[in-house]
């Protein structure tokens, strides 16, 4: 599903990632463990082809980082749900209608975007919150807006990045589990975190960043 | 679903940001304000000018024993020559009534016969009105029979059609350089409306929408800024015609609203201008985020 053939990716900043060679299988729980600012975004850029490698090969559902064309871009990300750290949530809109974007720039139709993000908003927790605005949210529950507009496109893969990171820890420990039972219904997910106590409550293969490579590659 | 997105977004887009789209609306107005004015303006200065020359561009002086017959032949040939727009006959009487309303003679009591000759006033499409043209007009005029002599007063003729190429070429020029500022101007503006879109932008291309898809609903967008923008300096400027018109001011020859093609100019200026300018703005800011 997802392969990272000797990537090295170097940043402006002098920073770079080294010789990152991993494959991702279809079902796989996977955390991206690391520092913050050791490339764990990058790496997760690099999937849905917002980074590309100076040198070598990210391979996404059979698209090649080196020969994609700007619509394959648009397809890998269609197959790919989303969650990041600053929520990326559209403060102007009410909860269902950031549920409902993803549905409607891939053009589905109106009912079906009905009975999706209301379906998705049930499934965690948060079909009252539909009308609200982001501001009206506290930061767990726009963390949960944000896996279910990731999720209501019945995405492939998860990419979640640090989405704990500013949650306390209740809320912290719901969304992972909220995310390991999508994971327990087929998606694939990379969880990227610098939190090493989820690597100890909810083990899965763990992928350590360190110095700019691939330390540790173990279940 | 698509299309209705695109129209959904694009009037969610005017409304969510109301003051960045009245801004342009309102620059996008002042902007077609000064090129409809200034093509009027031109349009208005060349009318007076070629108002400046006679009413006709030629006369042809027609032989005294000429016939009825051997007029209306030479008529005929005159009206059906390329770009004579206009031909009018004056008889030896209509001639002499001239004379009398012109000197405040009769001519008649001065002589016993009438010496003035019967005539044939010519006037060209403008497309024609060269003196290259006319000269070989009358060329092949001379060698009818029938025809005395034409009268063409080259010399004014030349000065003003002179002066009208220069104005023509001035304002030409002129025109070029406000619609190049209006274009810079207006597109620097769409630029800072679609800055202020920028979370948006940003969201929707993570969320898997494609480039027609992020474009699309911005293109409508300035499509309706555009026809707003153009449609305002359309009535602005026929307001302003009318109250020149009312207040007794001056009653211009050339208006807009007898030009529907300078109003479609307009239109499709304006829209081309702010939905080009807003794709171009949206395509910018996609390049610099990916």
């Amino acid at each position: 599903m997802i392969k990272f053939e000797n990537v090295h990716l170097r940043f402006d900043t002098g920073i770079s990632l080294r010789n990152l060679n991993f494959k991702i299988d279809s079902g796989e729980f996977i955390y991206l463990f690391g520092d913050s600012g050791c490339g764990k975004s990058s790496i997760l850029k690099m999937i849905y082809m917002d980074l590309f490698p100076n040198a070598g090969n990210v391979v996404v559902f059979d698209h090649n980082s080196s020969q994609i064309k700007r619509r394959d871009i648009s397809r890998i990300r269609q197959r790919t749900g989303m969650m990041f750290q600053d929520f990326h949530l559209l403060s102007d809109r009410d909860i269902y209608a950031n549920i409902a974007l993803p549905l409607e720039v891939q053009g589905e139709k109106s009912d079906e975007v009905r009975r999706k993000v209301v379906a998705q908003a049930d499934e965690l927790g948060i079909r009252t919150k539909l009308t609200h605005y982001p501001h009206e949210l506290s930061a767990g529950e726009q963390q949960k807006v944000v896996l279910a507009r990731a999720m209501v496109i019945s995405p492939d893969v998860l990419l979640a990045d640090e989405p704990t990171a500013n949650l306390d820890d209740t809320s912290a420990l719901d969304v992972l589990q909220s995310i390991w039972k999508i994971n327990s219904s087929g998606t694939t997910v990379l969880f990227a975190t610098h939190n090493s106590k989820f690597l100890r409550t909810d083990p899965a293969r763990t992928l350590t960043i360190e110095s700019g490579e691939i330390t540790g590659d173990r279940l | 679903m698509k299309l209705s997105y695109i129209i959904r977004e694009g009037i969610i887009g005017i409304r969510r940001s109301r003051m960045p789209f009245m801004i342009s609306v309102f620059s996008v107005t002042i902007a077609l304000l000064v090129v409809g004015v200034g093509v009027l303006s031109v349009d208005n200065g060349l009318k007076y000018i070629s108002d400046l020359q006679s009413e006709y561009d030629l006369e042809i002086y027609l032989e005294n024993e000429v016939q009825i017959a051997e007029t209306q032949t030479i008529a005929d040939i005159i009206t059906k020559y390329p770009g004579v727009i206009r031909m009018d006959y004056l008889s030896k009487a209509d001639a002499a009534a001239l004379y009398n309303a012109e000197f405040g003679e009769d001519v008649l009591s001065l002589l016993d016969d009438n010496p003035l000759p019967s005539s044939l006033r010519v006037s060209f499409e403008e497309d024609y009105r060269t003196a290259a043209y006319i000269q070989s007009f009358i060329h092949s005029v001379e060698s009818l029979s029938g025809v005395d002599e034409v009268m063409f007063k080259k010399d004014l003729f030349k000065r003003v059609q002179g002066l009208m190429q220069l104005i023509y070429s001035v304002a030409t020029a002129a025109l070029f350089l406000i619609i190049l500022s209006t274009v810079f101007l207006t597109a620097n503006n769409l630029r800072l409306m679609i800055l202020a879109r920028y979370e948006f932008i940003e969201t929707v291309r993570l969320l898997g929408a494609t480039d027609f898809m992020v474009k699309a609903p911005f293109f409508l967008e300035g499509g309706i800024l555009g026809f707003m923008g153009a449609s305002f300096s359309v009535i602005i400027i026929a307001a302003f015609e009318y109250a020149l018109k009312r207040y007794g001011i001056i009653d211009l020859p050339v208006r807009i609203l007898d030009h529907p093609e300078l109003i479609l100019g307009l239109l499709i200026f304006g829209v081309s201008l702010s939905s080009l300018g807003v794709l171009k703005a949206v395509r910018r800011m996609l390049r610099f985020m990916s």
